[in-house]
């Protein structure tokens, strides 16, 4: 991997761990836009059949296994936002393969990681 | 602004849901060349940082909040396919690990949070690309930001509308009008975060952002 490329993911981890982390510890309570509008309009009760995913590891925001709390919040954070990260990096890598592959391979040579 | 599960009616998510599978599977087949060696790690980063700034919530009105959506910044700095894909990858975990969004509303909200705004974003994208980016590029993205947070919002209410999940007494126009009046203000805040992200992104990462490939490569934006 380059020294650029490494620097971006460690500025996606940084971004993890302090906005995902800490600053989204002392975010509002209040409810979003949407949230607001269906309270003052008075449509709060779902009307028809809808699917929930189950809270398998997650609650919410929180982490199951440490309750409510900073930690518990920290840890969602984090690790929601390193899940898409890494998510996004295997993607794209198996889509630049696709491409390269069709491609033979020409538009980013010497390109290899 | 994600629609919770229960909200829509089976014809209203399915529709949307045939909307944004589409959008994806044009975004997924258009990626390829648009995806250079730099880019993959961008996309990664971007995705965790709109993941994580979706949950800081700011103070908006009395009582409310609003959190941003980061379409539009995605479709400036990365495009419409890829920024389509990775506001689609967020949702998809929101919903499937955090409970965040419906499940079946997933194609509702990635039109709206998604599909919408990063198309938005990719028309502004050619007005950074410029050498230097002036009022203009800035005055365009706010407004878009403006633009994209309203029809979002708009979206969000014809879906609950035609899904019969308003009550009967209130009216689609009435609905329409606290939706879209707090939209408002939180469009205005997707703007201008937008604009400061994007300055900095490109400060920081023009060439991976823009695709201009080193010395000796074809160049592909």
């Amino acid at each position: 991997m380059t020294r650029y490329n490494r620097n971006t993911i460690v500025a996606g981890i940084v971004i993890a761990v302090v906005i995902g982390g800490v600053l989204s510890y002392f975010a509002s309570e209040d409810p979003d836009g949407l949230e607001k509008t269906q309270g003052d309009l008075g449509a709060t009760q779902p009307a028809h059949k809808g699917l929930d995913a189950p809270p398998v590891a997650f609650n919410e925001y929180s982490l199951k296994w440490l309750g409510e709390g900073f930690w518990s919040h920290a840890a969602a954070g984090v690790i929601g936002s390193l899940v898409v990260m890494g998510l996004l990096l295997g993607l794209g890598r198996v889509l630049r393969r696709a491409r390269q592959t069709s491609s033979g391979g020409q538009g980013s040579a010497g390109s290899g990681s | 602004m994600h629609i919770a599960s229960g909200f829509l009616s089976p014809p209203a998510w399915g529709a949307m849901a045939a909307v944004s599978g589409a959008a994806i599977a044009g975004s997924l087949a258009l990626a390829g060349r648009r995806l250079d060696d730099r880019k993959v790690p961008l996309m990664g980063v971007m995705g965790a940082f709109v993941f994580a700034a979706q949950m800081v919530n700011f103070p908006i009105l009395a009582g409310t909040s609003g959190h941003l959506g980061g379409g539009l910044l995605l479709g400036v700095l990365l495009g419409a396919p890829l920024g389509i894909i990775v506001m689609a990858s967020i949702l998809v975990v929101q919903a499937l690990v955090f409970q965040d969004g419906g499940v079946e509303a997933l194609g509702a909200n990635i039109f709206v949070m998604g599909v919408l705004p990063c198309l938005l974003g990719a028309a502004a994208r050619r007005l950074w690309a410029r050498p230097k980016p002036g009022m203009v590029a800035y005055i365009v993205t706010l407004v878009s930001g403006v633009a994209a947070v309203l029809a979002g919002a708009t979206v969000v209410v014809l879906l609950l509308w035609w899904s019969g999940s308003l009550p009967g007494k209130v009216g689609l126009a009435e609905a329409l009008g606290v939706m879209d009046f707090i939209h408002l203000f939180i469009g205005i805040v997707e703007g201008l975060v937008s604009v400061a992200v994007v300055r900095f992104v490109l400060g920081v990462r023009r060439e991976a952002v823009l695709g201009v490939a080193p010395v000796g490569e074809g160049a592909r934006a």
